[in-house]
């Protein structure tokens, strides 16, 4: 053979062998987890329940991981809880993470029936009832969504032991709520039934979680009922900074033709509330529009930062950031690439996208594993741990990454892990050729931290939740021994 | 052997092209009913562009554009295209004009299949001037289908041609294959 043709061969032997190569990076069961910077130090299997939001609260002497569930499968759509031997929708996982090496399941809540995004009771977040102005102080109190149809709070103040305490019903979706615990007032994520869109806000005050006082729904002109021509995108969720900070944070879209709104909280709560055009514009400070191929899942505010690098500049050595989270929503990466986003917006009327953050695809073959790559949320605690020095993303099919973001103009990664899969890991398929293909891999689809420096992961494909904790150069970008 | 092997490779590649060549010469050949494809005209948006189609002929009701496309994942995964409101949302009327209020309550329409809604619009244009659309949503899980349509004629006569030709052997492949991803 000559030389060109040797060349052709090992060429064709190659590209023949790639595949084989790709396939390589998939998971099977057995394998360990990959990790760098990260360990693993406990794990619980939430029954195998397709998980979504992780919100760990230190309760007492305890600390309480809740966590939030999406819909059962096709083919198991109320898996069985061991603890009562029935069949149960998704609905809310209660574990006991004191010793994050042993997690001991306390409860299971049902959900509203239904598989996927259809059913569960995905979001969930906790205040203190001694920390609501007007709450039994006595109390822990749980917020959260069922399905699509309510939010409800009860109280969780023995976790093994929930009591309803109320239910804000008759809507059409609900999503990602967030509730200032020091207030009581909560930016529910909600369908009212007569808005054009599936999801906006609805502002209530629940200092007193018995006796909900709603405050006004919001959204962007267009959506409100009677009105006519475009819609605009779909609110996906909002944080505040409160009292203090007065401003409200919006993230809308999910994966395509995003915006971050910022908002006057207090011209939100006290202004005119009917909802027409003017009164929704009115609170308005600007809208950050992001590209048509991203959306903003999360909107993580972290005001006054100082900027190491700008420390000598006589103006603005100090800058207010707001994390930006896609999220990917196919499988096999069939949509432009969904990451992480840092904006500046000290100056709120020109905020400004200033820096990017992605896994490199090639450093696992990710878009060959099978299910979703691509971002989906962040932490949301703000605990001095990690507060704007570390924040850890879900990157579902690459698993959790941690990202040095102490210079937010330049977000560097400094760990990872990505859990192994189980038996009962769900697949997750595309259509080839009008038919199905299904690979099975990690979902890692929300994290959260605890005050301890713990770090939650729980997974959309049913594999459960992983608790890590930072190992080598990383803890000391937190400041940890 | 081997100036056989550059032989045969060219032999395949030329006639790979001239079939290429030979479909988009009749992809975009006007078809008994007067309907010819013509260019995406809207710019890049979140989704890959779709197809445009043009009729000027009296059988179609006079000058009617048809832009259909599929948005993967863009669809309640189970409710399906429930309501008009999700026509409203989802129908890319928004790629014509911001400015487009519904005539009358949708109805259940069926592509390909695939269950949805349609609904009429009056739809008002950058230069003042109003035509008469129709949006279409149809599902399959989490993916919609979209078509909209745009004339001068009168909406029963916009809306009999939309459908008929929407529900063509041709379409209703093509529209097969798009949601398929293929």
């Amino acid at each position: 053979m000559s030389g060109r043709v040797k060349l052709a061969a090992w060429i064709s032997i190659y590209c023949l062998a790639y595949p084989g190569i790709a396939h390589a990076q998939q998971q099977v069961v057995g394998a360990p987890p990959e990790a760098q910077n990260m360990k693993l130090v406990g794990t619980s299997d939430l029954q195998a329940r397709s998980a979504y939001q992780p919100t760990i609260h230190h309760q007492g002497d305890r600390w309480i991981a809740y966590i939030g569930h999406h819909g059962g499968t096709d083919d198991i759509p109320s898996p069985v809880n061991p603890q009562t031997g029935k069949a149960e929708p998704n609905g809310t996982s209660i574990v006991d993470v004191t010793d994050p090496s042993q997690p001991k399941y306390l409860r299971h809540i049902p959900g509203q029936e239904g598989t996927y995004e259809a059913g569960g009771a995905q979001m969930v977040r906790i205040c203190d009832g001694k920390a609501l102005p007007k709450g039994d102080r006595n109390a822990v109190y749980m917020l959260r969504t069922f399905g699509g149809e309510a939010h409800e709070i009860w109280n969780v103040a023995d976790p093994a032991n929930p009591v309803l305490i109320t239910r804000i019903a008759g809507l059409k979706d609900t999503h990602k709520n967030f509730w200032e615990c020091d207030t009581g007032i909560a930016f529910l994520v909600s369908g009212a039934p007569d808005w054009r869109t599936r999801r906006m806000t609805q502002v209530y005050d629940l200092s007193d979680p018995a006796h909900p006082q709603k405050i006004r729904d919001f959204g962007l002109p267009g959506q409100e009922p009677g009105s006519t021509g475009a819609v605009p995108t779909e609110l996906h969720g909002p944080i505040s900074t409160g009292p203090s900070g007065n401003r409200a944070y919006f993230g809308y879209g999910t994966n395509k033709g995003g915006f971050l709104q910022i908002v006057d909280r207090d011209k939100l709560l006290n202004g005119p509330k009917e909802p027409t055009p003017d009164n929704l514009r009115s609170p308005e400070i600007s809208r950050m529009p992001m590209s048509a191929f991203n959306g903003a899942h999360t909107t993580f505010p972290m005001p006054g930062m100082p900027i190491a690098e700008f420390a000598h500049d006589k103006d603005g050595n100090s800058r207010d950031i707001v994390m930006i989270v896609d999220e990917a929503i196919l499988n096999e990466c069939n949509e432009p690439r969904q990451m992480v986003w840092f904006a500046d917006v000290t100056v709120e009327n020109r905020p400004m996208m200033i820096s990017s953050y992605t896994v490199p695809e090639a450093s696992g073959s990710f878009c060959e594993r099978g299910g979703r790559f691509g971002s989906h949320s962040s932490s949301e605690s703000m605990a001095p741990i990690y507060y704007k020095k570390m924040a850890f993303i879900a990157f579902f099919n690459a698993g959790v990454r941690a990202l040095d973001i102490r210079d937010p103009y330049h977000p560097r990664e400094v760990g990872y892990f990505i859990p192994a899969i189980t038996a009962v890991t769900d697949k997750r398929c595309v259509k080839i050729e009008g038919k199905d293909r299904c690979k099975v891999a990690i979902q890692t689809n929300n994290v959260e931290t605890d005050e301890r420096g713990y770090i939650y992961i729980v997974d959309r494909a049913n594999t459960g939740l992983h608790i890590l904790e930072l190992t080598g150069p990383s803890r000391a970008v937190a400041g940890l021994p | 052997m081997r100036r056989e092997l550059v032989i045969a490779t060219a032999v395949v590649a030329l006639g790979a092209l001239s079939g290429v060549a030979a479909y988009e010469h009749a992809a975009s050949r006007q078809d008994e009913a007067g309907w010819r494809e013509i260019a995406w005209p809207f710019p890049r948006d979140g989704w890959p562009a779709g197809k445009a189609f043009h009729c000027g002929t009296a059988a179609c009701g006079g000058d009617i554009e048809v832009y259909v496309r599929p948005k993967i994942g863009f669809c309640n995964c189970d409710r399906g295209v429930a309501d008009d409101d999700e026509v409203d949302r989802v129908a890319d009327l928004d790629l014509m004009s911001e400015h487009f209020a519904p005539l009358a309550p949708g109805h259940v329409v069926q592509l390909a299949d695939m269950p949805g809604r349609i609904r009429a619009y009056d739809l008002k244009m950058s230069d003042g001037s109003r035509h008469a659309a129709f949006g279409i949503a149809v599902s399959r899980r989490c993916d919609l289908l979209i078509a909209v349509a745009h004339g001068k004629g009168a909406p029963p006569e916009l809306r009999r041609a939309v459908l008929d030709f929407l529900g063509s052997s041709k379409m209703t492949g093509w529209i097969t294959a798009a949601m398929d991803g293929r």
